[in-house]
């Protein structure tokens, strides 16, 4: 025992060493670029077969090297270090929760725009990358978006005997009520986790009540009281256990097919037509259908969508002006629009690059885009809108709402407390 | 043992490497998190000196005061319910019943298991609809009882506290180690003067092990509860309505806010409760006097 | 150690204090195992059934598949290695280096041994989440980002003040006699250290070395923090493998957890059998 110890200690140190003896020696450009598009996330097959072909084509000048982060949240505290030490990765995906504003004026990041106005621009939707400029600087590339929008079961809809979607929000309680009568929950909330869910809830009822500027004053807009009051609401309409629920309950119910509506993002339609999820041999994708936020009577809204900058692309700056020009280039063959259809046939997800959608969509991702296009305005969702801190507490503010510690305006001055206390 | 001159020199050399590597990497970095806790720091821009302002608005702030308070009761639960159940266990298995091998394995067992597993485990256990305490307070026919246990305020805490109490093993394990160095011939003079094994436990293996195993877990138990953080975070996020949030995850809340000044004043928070605690136990364990010194045990023969 | 006490039949008080401690005994294997049982189970449905039916019901076709998926697509084998390599490593040296610390703490008086001892103890009361920072860029700073090197060094670093602490507290309860008297005989610094301390103080040693391996086996966040290549990946960053921001491949996980812990406990259970082994032979020496 004891010699077998020994000698494994002695491989310990071995190998150790070895591992400390590889350095990097060719000539090559290396980038690094951590992606969360990897392992099960629907991207990752189609990202891993370009990021081949692009050092395949670039053999012996430039190597994209993959860091593969699954771990959303883990990504996220890493990416920050980084950031924070002066270690930004080469290339980086971002999204609204980090303070673009001051990283942007921090110099740590690459100035896209010049690229951008060579034309590289044109490939992108009108207005894109203006939106998230500071002082004329474009160092987060909005690159994937995505539509939130509730898609619904129009079997449970016809078993409850509702031929349609509700169109306010009036007839929304009416729906829930005779869901509820029937024994379906109308749609599923979580308070629990990061409370995704409400969140989407929340921020398409502050879009329905407040309309399209609903963000201009901040939380002081008195619509953010009004949706506490609605998302309140809906909570009598949901599954038990809702306030301590997670993203994995409210997908199993729906999966279950015992609740009405969904809302999510666009990635989760590869969800829909997967065969595990079929029961009797049906698709879920075959009961499903997509449809507009309600309106709210008295409200601002109309045929406005709730959407995000689901990932920026945003690279460290680079002294090296031949690295510069081999970042840019790999930033340049991930949005070139062929690429970008392929990857959107493939994950089902959306883009803010403009590309010609394959003929092998699918019926929902296609309905989708439709509700995109259509749409009147767009406005971000909440959690995109306010800096970090609102979405750390959301969670636990929705969760004293619905348990009654504060009421509609407690709630909203509870979030503004935190980001009072962050600023 | 007084230092000889001879043992000045190798003294040194055996106690350099874990001083350094303390220094490199708690000193340091703690002086560090000390300092920033008196700025207001986003990471990214420049820090600007803030006093005492992160501290000020940590106590105005409902969520951190809970979580001291929840810390506090979990360090006392673990220290003073979940050790003394574990030396429970740690006598009895000492005493060798049938099987004790096993079971003594099986026990650590938690320990050896990831954190995520535990803590889904235990959501589903808790689980308002498909979960198994509802589900067994239906059968026994107290079906008025079942409720969403992680989400409801009263109810939420106890929950994520009751069901880490059992995990003994760890501790478990360190007391029975401990017991099994105790001379056998205590035991056997006890037993010919007629001492039931309750009476043993009692007035041999507890006195033996109170300064040395029993202290060792106290202390170790108490710094977990301050320190939980893991499965706080994947049961309940600190939900419902902080109810179950404590200070590590407070702050790392804070961090993931780019709050680098609040994040570290409660890191400071954290240690100096901490220190409290470890010199109040300390002081609870010398201060009554002893039957028998600890060190005179395994002199026996 | 043989059993030299004579049990009367057992009758009355005795009846119930006997019944009652295998009720005890019983209660904690059945909760203990409880959660390693159903993790198996749940390791075997499909994330259909884990979603949508009850997390309490058995799969009704076991699924195998999910753990060829955890082996092939996470590539655990690789992971597995590099668990063990830095685990046994940051363990053998954490313990060699807090014992002959603990050593000098426990049994010498000198200057400033209060104020180390203080430095030991608060350490283990550091929440470590909060160095993620200043340990990167310690890391970086001495240019072992990415390699082995540095998740031994700073695993080892991190365990000081535990093992530490489980070592001297065994140390302390040595006689003082033992030592001296063998320092009369002539022996010295080193050979009071590996003749007399290091073997009576076997059992803290073990529970210290215990401790710190799991402790590395199941971190996470600086495993993922320092290290960017997939070649140095340890196990737990495999287990995330399945988790992802919107879908997460549930049963494949837990296959990967299963795969990750049958290693911890075959390991624990056989080094248990040392653990007994060193502790009689103490308690013999003494």
């Amino acid at each position: 025992m004891k010699k077998a110890l020994a000698l494994l200690l002695a491989l310990t140190m071995i190998f150790a060493l070895c591992a400390c003896g590889q350095q990097a020696k060719s000539e090559e450009i290396i980038i690094n670029f951590p992606s969360v598009w990897v392992g099960t996330d629907s991207k990752a097959p189609y990202m891993e077969q370009l990021i081949a072909q692009f050092n395949e084509e670039n053999a012996g000048k430039i190597k994209v090297v993959v860091e593969e982060q699954t771990d959303y949240q883990a990504a996220r505290d890493k990416l920050r270090t980084t950031i924070t030490t002066g270690n930004t990765p080469d290339l980086c995906i971002l999204d609204t929760t980090y303070d673009i504003k001051g990283y942007t004026e921090s110099g740590k990041f690459m100035d896209l725009a010049p690229y951008l106005a060579e034309g590289w621009g044109k490939d992108f939707a009108d207005g894109s990358y203006d939106a998230w400029s500071v002082d004329g600087k474009v160092c987060f590339l909005p690159f994937e978006s995505a539509v939130f929008t509730p898609i619904y079961n129009t079997k449970i809809f016809a078993d409850i005997g509702w031929d349609h979607f509700p169109a306010t929000y009036d007839e929304f309680f009416q729906f829930c009520e005779d869901a509820k009568a029937k024994g379906y929950n109308a749609m599923g909330q979580m308070a629990g986790e990061n409370a995704w869910s409400s969140m989407l809830w929340y921020s398409l009822i502050v879009e329905a009540i407040g309309g399209k500027d609903v963000y201009a004053d901040g939380l002081k807009n008195p619509a953010f009281v009004q949706a506490a009051e609605v998302l309140k609401q809906m909570y009598d309409y949901t599954f038990d256990g809702a306030l301590s629920a997670g993203a994995g309950d409210v997908n199993g119910h729906w999966l279950a097919r015992d609740t009405a509506i969904y809302l999510n993002g666009p990635w989760w339609v590869a969800n829909l037509y997967k065969e595990d999820n079929a029961v009797d041999g049906v698709l879920l994708a075959d009961d499903c259908e997509v449809a507009l936020n309600p309106t709210y009577t008295g409200g601002k809204g109309e045929g406005g969508l709730v959407t995000t900058v689901q990932a920026f692309l945003a690279a460290a700056e680079q002294s090296d002006p031949a690295k510069k020009e081999a970042v840019v280039k790999f930033i340049k063959y991930i949005t070139d629009p062929q690429h970008v259809s392929e990857l959107a046939l493939s994950s089902g997800a959306m883009f803010f690059v403009k590309y010609e959608p394959s003929a092998d969509t699918n019926l929902i991702s296609q309905k989708l885009t439709g509700v995109a296009n259509d749409a009147a305005y767009t406005i971000i969702h909440v959690n995109g809108a306010f800096p970090t801190a609102f979405s750390t507490e959301f969670p636990d503010a929705v969760q004293q709402l619905i348990g009654g510690q504060v009421d509609a305006q407690g709630f909203v001055d509870l979030l503004q407390t935190a980001i009072d206390n962050a600023a | 043992m007084k230092l000889e001159r001879s043992d000045r020199a190798p003294l040194w050399a055996f106690l350099t490497p874990a001083v350094v590597l303390m220094v490199v990497f708690f000193v340091i970095p703690v002086l560090y998190v000390v300092g920033i806790s008196f700025f207001k720091w986003n990471g990214i821009g420049p820090a600007t000196f803030n006093n005492v302002k992160n501290f000020t608005l940590l106590f105005k702030d409902k969520a951190f005061t809970r979580s001291i308070l929840n810390n506090v009761i979990w360090a006392l639960v673990a220290g003073f319910i979940q050790v003394p159940l574990a030396m429970v266990m740690a006598i009895i298995l000492s005493r060798k019943p049938k099987g004790w091998k096993f079971f003594r394995t099986v026990y650590f067992f938690p320990q050896v298991i990831s954190g995520i597993a535990l803590a889904t485990l235990w959501r589903a256990v808790y689980n308002a609809e498909t979960g198994l305490l509802n589900g067994l307070l239906n059968v026994i026919g107290r079906g008025d009882l079942a409720c969403d246990w992680l989400g409801g305020i009263k109810t939420a805490f106890p929950a994520v506290l009751i069901y880490w109490i059992f995990y003994i093993g760890y501790y478990m394990v360190i007391m029975m180690a401990d017991i099994t160095t105790i001379d056998e011939s205590y035991y056997e003079a006890a037993t010919i003067d007629g001492a039931t094994d309750f009476q043993q436990a009692i007035h041999i293996t507890i006195p033996l092990i109170r300064r040395t195993s029993l202290l060792t877990c106290v202390t170790l138990a108490s710094v977990m509860g301050l320190r939980q953080f893991e499965q706080v975070y994947m049961l309940t996020n600190g939900g419902p309505a902080n109810t179950t949030s404590t200070i590590v995850l407070y702050m790392y809340k804070r961090l993931q806010d780019s709050n680098y000044g609040m994040a570290g004043a409660s890191a400071l928070i954290l240690i100096i409760i901490g220190v409290v605690f470890i010199i109040c136990i300390r002081k609870l364990f010398e201060g009554r006097s002893e039957t028998m010194a600890p060190g005179k045990r395994r002199a026996g023969k | 150690m043989s059993e030299t006490r004579v049990r009367p039949a057992l009758q009355g008080k005795e009846l119930i204090l006997a019944l009652l401690r295998w009720i005890l005994i019983i209660f904690f294997a059945v909760y203990t195992l409880f959660p390693l049982i159903w993790l198996v189970i749940s390791s075997l449905k499909t994330n259909f059934e884990f979603l949508a039916a009850s997390p309490f019901t058995l799969p009704a076709v076991p699924q195998w598949q999910n753990y060829i998926n955890a082996l092939t697509v996470a590539g655990l084998g690789r992971m597995l290695l590099n668990s063990v390599i830095v685990g046994l490593a940051a363990t053998v040296i954490n313990v060699v280096v807090a014992s002959m610390g603990a050593y000098c703490i426990s049994r010498f008086r000198f200057r400033g041994r209060e104020r180390i001892f203080t430095l030991f103890t608060a350490g283990i009361l550091v929440p470590l989440n909060a160095l993620m920072v200043p340990y990167f860029v310690i890391i970086n700073k001495l240019g072992l980002y990415n390699t082995y090197g540095g998740m031994i060094l700073l695993y080892c670093a991190i365990g000081i003040p535990m093992s530490t602490f489980l070592i001297r507290g065994l140390m302390d309860s040595i006689p003082m006699e033992l030592e001296e008297a063998a320092y009369i005989d002539g022996c010295g610094f080193f050979g009071r250290f590996f003749h007399i301390i290091l073997p009576l103080s076997r059992t803290g040693i073990v529970t210290a070395a215990t401790f710190q391996f799991l402790t590395c086996w199941n971190e996470f966040v600086f495993a993922n923090l320092i290290v960017s290549s997939e070649k140095l990946r340890t196990i737990q960053v495999g287990i995330r493998y399945f988790t992802n921001q919107f879908s997460t491949d549930y049963v494949s996980m837990y296959a990967a957890i299963v795969i990750s812990i049958v290693p911890s406990i075959i390991g624990y259970v056989l080094f248990q059998e040392q653990i007994i082994a060193g502790m009689t032979s103490g308690a013999v020496k003494g």
